[in-house]
């Protein structure tokens, strides 16, 4: 199988008061199509960084960053954005729905770039409702959501355009356990049944445990 | 146009902050037109002034009189086609009391008339006139205002002291004057005028002449002709200062013209301050938004889009203010005339209103503080790196 995500000697540094700040310093690594893979590491390890290379919205400083056979690096900031649209989802820890929008419409937000009528987006975005379990929730706002279902809208968001992978950057840590393990087995779902090919940063052992395999990023570097 | 529901969703969850900026923008622009339409409405008279008319008065100040003798001496000056002796008689319908005044003059009546065209009169009206000592011509819009009727009478008394003959003058109303504005704009029908002949009878002969009215042949011989006419009287006790009509009434405008200036800079400063304050409230705005706006860009959306999302957002802001602060001012001009004090200054004034072009510069001015408080939040937004707002949120 291909690799989706292809990481080869990636570096990223930060320039701090005539200071290098070495985040990740050459990484390696290979994602094959289908995979749900776990990120692991101290805080400060660097994680974040590296997901935010594989969803392209930051570029490495050296290296080269290869995700569904693109070069990341090469397309220009507009073009970028167009890929990003069609390629990944992103789900982060707090959820980041829009607060004036209803959850269909924050659903649907993705879908507004799309050459697709009003009826299509909607459809759509009912579609990816259901495949979460919120379809009764459509009209709601997010704050007349719960945390859990905040991020199950967030999740719909990810999907709703159909892109090949999803890049998470701690889904459950704001999350209590029960509301952890739903998501976790959306996550699960979306990777066995929907072919999604899932990054996945996380703290929690557990949450790594349902992952297929496990990376550990420690000082910029991956361990294992 | 798929995008307008967001704009208008973030509007409206923020009502408090939307509208309190739309109610500044609207006060903003109320300001502004109704101030534009009183500087019109000052300025507007100046259109009428002609070309080939020259006004002589004395060098020291409009107060003191030049001697009636003038009048052969500039008809004499080459260039010269006409001359008539007009004196601002200041005269109100009860003594001091301005409520109904209405501008009159004594006016050597044939030559005035046939220097001022616009002045159209019906010609049995004009001989009837011309044969009157206490006779009268009154313009359409002061015999409108008090319900006159040809051949009825009314009496006027001056505040001016050499006119004060201890009785008021007695008018009877020979004629009426209108004028044709597609030719003449900017004519004033609010005047009334009676014979000179007239004051100077009633003030026993001793009265001398505010201004003398000079019809040339060629308006551009203007300046040669009023120079040889102020060089007549060089070394006399009354010296003269002629000009062209513009640059005389100007004269009289550019105090208002003062005025004018002081308004315009309080509605431009007040313009500043609401745009200091759309933009802050655009800033703040957009400050709570950074996460948002990261969402949008990590989901796809083009950085211009992003900004002009923003832009939107404050331009539909300007709209919104604008548009509630042109119905405010257009209210209240039209109230303006029946208001205690104020209406009575501003009566006289012809073509009061808020006009279409004075309207759509309002507007104008709206959306463009709008997006003018809008442009520095949303260049910003346009810069900011996805990964830094997500950061820093
Ligand atoms: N824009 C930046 N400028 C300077 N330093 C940065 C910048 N972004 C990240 N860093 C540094 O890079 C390092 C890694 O940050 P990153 O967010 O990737 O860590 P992380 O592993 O996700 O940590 P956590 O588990 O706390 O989320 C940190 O030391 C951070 O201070
Ligand atoms: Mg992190």
């Amino acid at each position: 199988m291909a690799n989706v995500v292809d990481v080869q000697g990636v570096r990223k540094v930060y320039n701090r008061d005539s200071l290098e700040i070495v985040v990740l310093d050459g990484i390696t690594l290979l994602v094959p199509e289908g995979e749900f893979v776990a990120l692991m590491g101290p805080s400060g390890s660097g994680k974040t960084t590296l997901l935010n290379l594989i969803a392209g919205i930051d570029r490495p400083t050296s290296g080269r960053v290869t995700v569904a056979g693109t070069d990341v690096a090469r397309l220009s900031e507009s073009a970028l954005a167009r890929w990003r649209s069609r390629t990944v989802g992103f789900i982060f820890q707090f959820y980041n729905l829009i607060p004036v929008l209803t959850a269909l419409e924050n659903v649907q937000l993705p879908l507004l770039l799309a050459p697709l009528s009003r009826k299509e987006r909607r459809e759509r975005a009912l579609t990816a409702l259901r495949i979460v379990g919120l379809e009764d929730r459509s009209a709601h706002y997010p704050r007349q959501l719960s945390g859990g279902q905040e991020q199950r809208v967030a999740i719909a968001r990810a999907i709703v355009a159909d892109p090949k992978v999803l890049v998470a950057d701690e889904p459950t840590g704001d999350l209590d356990a029960r509301s952890a393990e739903e998501i976790l087995t959306l996550m699960e779902t979306l990777n066995r049944d929907f072919k999604k090919t899932i990054v996945m940063v996380t703290h929690d052992p557990r949450a790594a445990q349902r992952a297929h395999a496990q990376k550990h990023l420690d000082k910029g570097v991956l361990t294992a | 146009m798929r995008h307008l529901p967001y704009i208008l969703k973030h509007l409206r969850r923020n009502w408090v902050r939307t509208g309190s900026t739309v109610l500044a923008m609207s006060v903003c622009i109320f300001l502004f037109c109704t101030l534009q339409t009183f500087v019109r409405a000052v300025t507007w008279n100046l259109q009428s002034a002609s070309a080939t008319r020259l006004v002589t008065r004395h060098a020291v100040s409009l107060v003191f009189n030049m001697p009636i003798a003038y009048k052969e001496r500039i008809a004499a000056v080459p260039g010269v086609v006409r001359v008539a002796k007009v004196n601002w008689f200041g005269g109100t319908r009860r003594p001091n009391d301005f409520t109904e005044f209405f501008p009159n003059f004594a006016v050597e009546a044939e030559p005035y008339l046939e220097i001022h065209p616009e002045f159209i009169v019906p010609e049995d009206q004009k001989k009837a006139f011309l044969a009157d000592q206490r006779g009268c011509l009154v313009g359409r819009r002061t015999i409108d205002r008090f319900g006159w009727k040809i051949g009825g009478t009314f009496q006027l008394e001056s505040f001016i002291p050499p006119y004060r003959v201890g009785k008021p003058f007695d008018f009877v109303i020979d004629g009426i004057f209108d004028t044709d504005l597609a030719r003449y704009p900017g004519t004033d029908t609010s005047m009334m005028f009676f014979h000179y002949k007239y004051l100077y009878e009633m003030t026993n002969q001793r009265v001398g002449v505010g201004t003398y009215v000079v019809e040339i042949g060629d308006p551009h011989q203007a300046t040669a002709v009023g120079r040889a006419i102020d060089a007549l009287f060089e070394n006399s006790d009354a010296q003269t200062k002629t000009e062209t009509e513009a640059a005389f009434r100007a004269g009289f405008v550019s105090l208002a013209g003062n005025l004018a200036f002081l308004l315009n800079s309080i509605a431009l400063a007040v313009t500043f301050t609401i745009l200091l304050v759309t933009a802050n409230t655009m800033s703040m705005a957009v400050r709570e938004r950074r996460t948002e706006i990261a969402v949008l860009k990590t989901v796809g959306f083009p950085s211009g889009l992003v900004m002009g999302l923003i832009l939107g957002e404050s331009a539909a802001l300007g709209a919104l203010g604008g548009g509630s602060g042109l119905l405010f001012g257009w209210g209240l001009i039209r109230m303006l005339p029946s208001l205690p004090f104020i209406g009575e200054a501003v009566r006289g004034f012809p073509e009061l209103g808020l006009s279409p072009a004075i309207g759509g510069l309002g507007f104008a001015l709206a959306l463009g503080l709008g997006l003018g408080a809008g442009l520095i939040p949303a260049l910003l937004a346009y810069r900011a790196r996805i990964t830094d707002m997500l950061r820093q949120a």
